[in-house]
């Protein structure tokens, strides 16, 4: 399938303002059906509160958001076809691993079998399976975040968003979760949102990446794009010298080694 | 308006309603009755100024030495090296579960004109009065005292110490520059909260308090028994001030010196001597607890204590006759409605402060505060003022309801404190999911919970059991407590039966406390 040909998503003009602190100045876009974007920026830029608006958990102040062409600004969270992943998980902890999957497959009316039969295939997809007995707290982090994402799946959302949610992960973890986060996208083609203040994930999960700074899109293109041409200064700064920073790192360290042998 | 924000308009205006029945409008009740010659009145009456030089002298002696007591006590459990610390602390805090009013009764029964320790030592008996107010306002106030000085010891970073003794920092010096800086504003704490306990307390005062005369019994005497209500609610106005200043010293003074984080707890270094000193106090100090309850015990037990010590059942169901049975049943009704209600209440409060932002919410925080700066009775007063004309009054929902008030402000804390800390984001899934904040709330967080719920649940009985502040306004015309019996049984010179109440309330309230403590352990064992 092309990228970059089916409008998924088209948020129009969106604005968003905490008592005289404006979060938002009118951000617009588009995401394609199949994408994964990420929305890139440092701590306060907006992005949270863009993803919570997308989501439907925060109102816009003025603004509007269409989703294969029909306006869902004011429509509940649970009617928009969008999943959330949250960074610190939102397991249910009294619940099992597969009571988790299954807990909102039950209350949308589904039959019991078929609400345990769509989780276990769920956590199957995320390689969950023999820990399905098993409570949140008895996972390791990793194991945790692929039950939200199980979770979230369960109910074939058209878009997953996902809020920063390897933060809490270390750097092991964070680079096998990365691999897996591309391997559903490609299985289920579904179209992805993602939040993130780490350039490295940015790039390397990224179909586009949305650059934010102070409630404004600075740039929004395709990593090598952004790369090539930053838009302006802020982009050059934040997202390319952190970056090369990281990759002069490490090339010290492998011709250390390289010395060293 | 959308639903979401339809439901939490209903549960805001109904939650405003509650509180304006519960606590505004009676208040605001009382000071209507406030005229300008019952204030002159109260203020040229000697007794006022006696009452009031008492009640400050009475109050400040037994903080400062309540104070002084628990703060030791405090150091030797978290300090110190001695033996059977979970012991002692259970034994410390047992004289919170016994209304303050068998304190008094326990040193009469002790050290009264024909006392058991006066007859065995051949004291003079010189408990009524001063000495007697002293004394069983620091038994009733040490307790609280007690928990709020270990907390914070418990929670005190050791490093700074391990960091002073590394650079050769005299014991002195870290007292001063660590020890008390780290202190100070628990200390003004619990200045406040004590003062404002002993204060307001009545059962004390009107048992052994003799000629003695502090503002709470004035208060009592002018309003119930001479139904003078404008001169009752002028002193309770005054017994307000040392609860608000109280309040707003917290308040102004948030920060209780805990620390989020703890890099090492404060590892006492051997010592036999200090070791020694501190296990001799910790005894004396348990012993001073049991007296009471050990003297409790010997008169009900005993046909006539001590001319005839032939072992007796016949107190007991003497007192039993008299009604107590029925008085208990009230009292059970009374916790066990308080209980559910309060906890009910406490938890919606809670939850709409700690996870529902707003303007609404911090304001209800506020509100669900200033029950802690009402004093019971003035609380009782105000509900006799304001209810009074209401098929409400005398009815045993009253009771449900004011005591749910009075002691609202510390289960409210728990679960507040409890609540800020589960997930945030579990509702956000929830409403993602498609499943109401309603279900997530019963599915998910509740039985988070359940633990908190659980004492929340035991506080508000455990206090209804003895409390006869605010009922003692109340009770008649709503049924009897068993706690207002002890005083009665005490003026009728039964004093077997008034100790065989106190003992029945404090078996009551560990009974309570094990079925807590029971449940907690099952639902921790449940969790791992």
């Amino acid at each position: 399938m092309d990228l970059f040909v089916n409008k998924k998503l088209e948020v129009t003009d969106i604005c968003k303002s905490f008592g005289s602190q404006e979060v938002l100045r009118g951000v617009s876009f588009d995401v394609f059906d199949g994408e994964f974007l990420s929305l890139l920026g440092p701590s306060g830029c907006g992005k949270t509160t863009l993803l919570r608006i997308l989501i439907g958990l925060l109102d816009p102040d003025s603004g509007k958001i269409a989703k294969d062409g029909e306006n869902i600004t004011s429509a509940r969270p649970d009617k928009r076809g969008m999943g959330i992943v949250f960074q610190n998980y939102a397991l249910f902890e009294n619940m099992t691993v597969l009571g988790n999957v299954e807990y909102a497959l039950k209350k949308k009316k589904s039959t019991k079998s078929d609400a345990r039969t769509r989780a276990l295939e769920m956590l199957e997809v995320v390689g969950l399976s023999e820990h399905s007995n098993k409570m949140p707290k008895q996972l390791s982090g990793g194991q945790q975040q692929r039950v939200a994402i199980a979770r979230t799946l369960a109910l074939k959302p058209d878009i997953v968003l996902f809020d920063e949610p390897m933060s809490a992960l270390d750097v092991d973890t964070r680079l096998s979760m990365r691999r897996e986060l591309k391997r559903l996208q490609q299985q289920f083609g579904t179209t992805m949102i993602y939040v993130t203040h780490d350039q490295e994930e940015a790039f390397a999960l990224s179909d586009r990446i949305m650059i934010l700074d102070k409630g404004d899109i600075s740039q929004l293109d395709t990593p090598e794009n952004i790369c090539a041409h930053p838009a302006n200064d802020y982009v050059r700064t934040f997202v390319l010298d952190n970056l090369k920073a990281k990759v002069d790192s490490l090339a010290r360290f492998t011709r250390s080694i390289a010395n060293e042998r | 308006m959308n639903g979401k924000m339809r439901g939490k308009t209903i549960v805001n205006v109904c939650i405003t309603l509650f509180f304006a029945v519960s606590v505004l409008l009676p208040i605001i009740s009382m000071f209507t009755r406030i005229t300008p010659a019952s204030v002159s009145g109260l203020i040229h009456s000697p007794q006022f100024s006696a009452a009031l030089k008492n009640s400050l002298l009475t109050s400040l002696t037994s903080t400062v030495i309540s104070m002084a007591l628990a703060l030791a006590a405090a150091w030797c459990i978290e300090r110190t090296g001695v033996k059977c610390k979970s012991i002692l602390k259970i034994i410390f805090i047992l004289p919170m579960l016994i209304p303050s009013i068998s304190h008094a009764f326990g040193l009469v029964t002790l050290f009264g004109s024909n006392g058991i320790l006066t007859n065995l030592l051949r004291l003079k008996s010189g408990i009524y009065g001063f000495a007697g107010i002293v004394t069983g306002s620091v038994m009733y106030s040490f307790p609280v005292a007690f928990l709020m000085f270990d907390s914070i010891l418990y929670y005190e970073d050791g490093l700074p110490y391990r960091a002073a003794d590394v650079l050769g920092i005299s014991k002195f010096n870290q007292f001063t520059a660590i020890t008390l800086p780290y202190l100070k504003k628990t200390l003004i704490s619990v200045f406040f909260a004590i003062f404002t306990l002993t204060i307001t307390d009545y059962g004390v005062p009107l048992l052994i308090g003799a000629k003695t005369v502090t503002l709470s019994v004035l208060m009592y005497n002018k309003a119930v028994g001479m139904l003078d209500y404008g001169t009752g609610s002028a002193i309770g106005v005054v017994l307000l001030v040392p609860a608000v200043a109280a309040f707003l010293a917290d308040m102004l003074n948030p920060d209780n010196g805990q620390n989020s984080f703890i890099a090492e707890q404060v590892q006492p270094k051997k010592s036999m001597g200090r070791d020694i000193i501190s296990s001799v106090f910790c005894v004396i100090l348990s012993i001073c607890v049991f007296l009471p309850i050990l003297a409790f015990c010997v008169i009900v037990l005993n046909t006539k204590y001590p001319i005839n010590t032939t072992l007796t059942f016949a107190h007991i169901q003497n007192t039993l006759s008299r009604g107590a049975g029925r008085y208990l049943v009230n009292s059970l009704i009374y916790s066990l409605g308080t209980g559910l209600l309060g906890t009910a209440v406490a938890f919606i409060c809670s939850y709409m402060t700690s996870r529902v932002k707003g303007r609404f919410s911090k304001g209800l925080h506020l509100l669900s505060l200033t029950s802690m700066a009402i004093p019971g009775m003035v609380l009782g007063l105000s509900y006799v003022i304001f209810f009074s004309k209401s098929g409400f009054y005398g009815t045993m929902a009253i009771i449900f309801l004011v005591n749910s008030i009075h002691f609202f402000a510390s289960p409210y804390l728990m679960m507040y404190n409890t609540l800020s800390k589960v997930n945030e984001n579990l509702e956000s899934v929830g409403v993602c999911l498609g499943v109401s904040r309603i279900r997530i709330i019963f599915d998910v967080i509740l039985p988070k919970v359940r633990h908190t719920m659980f004492e929340m649940f035991g506080y508000f009985f455990v206090n209804s059991m003895m409390t006869i502040s605010a009922v003692s306004f109340l009770a008649p015309p709503a049924p009897k407590p068993v706690a207002l019996m002890i005083n009665q049984f005490e003026a009728q010179l039964l004093m077997e039966s008034a100790a065989f109440v106190s003992l029945m309330i404090l078996a009551v309230n560990l009974l309570l406390k094990g079925i807590v403590q029971l449940a907690e352990k099952r639902l921790s064992r449940e969790k791992d």
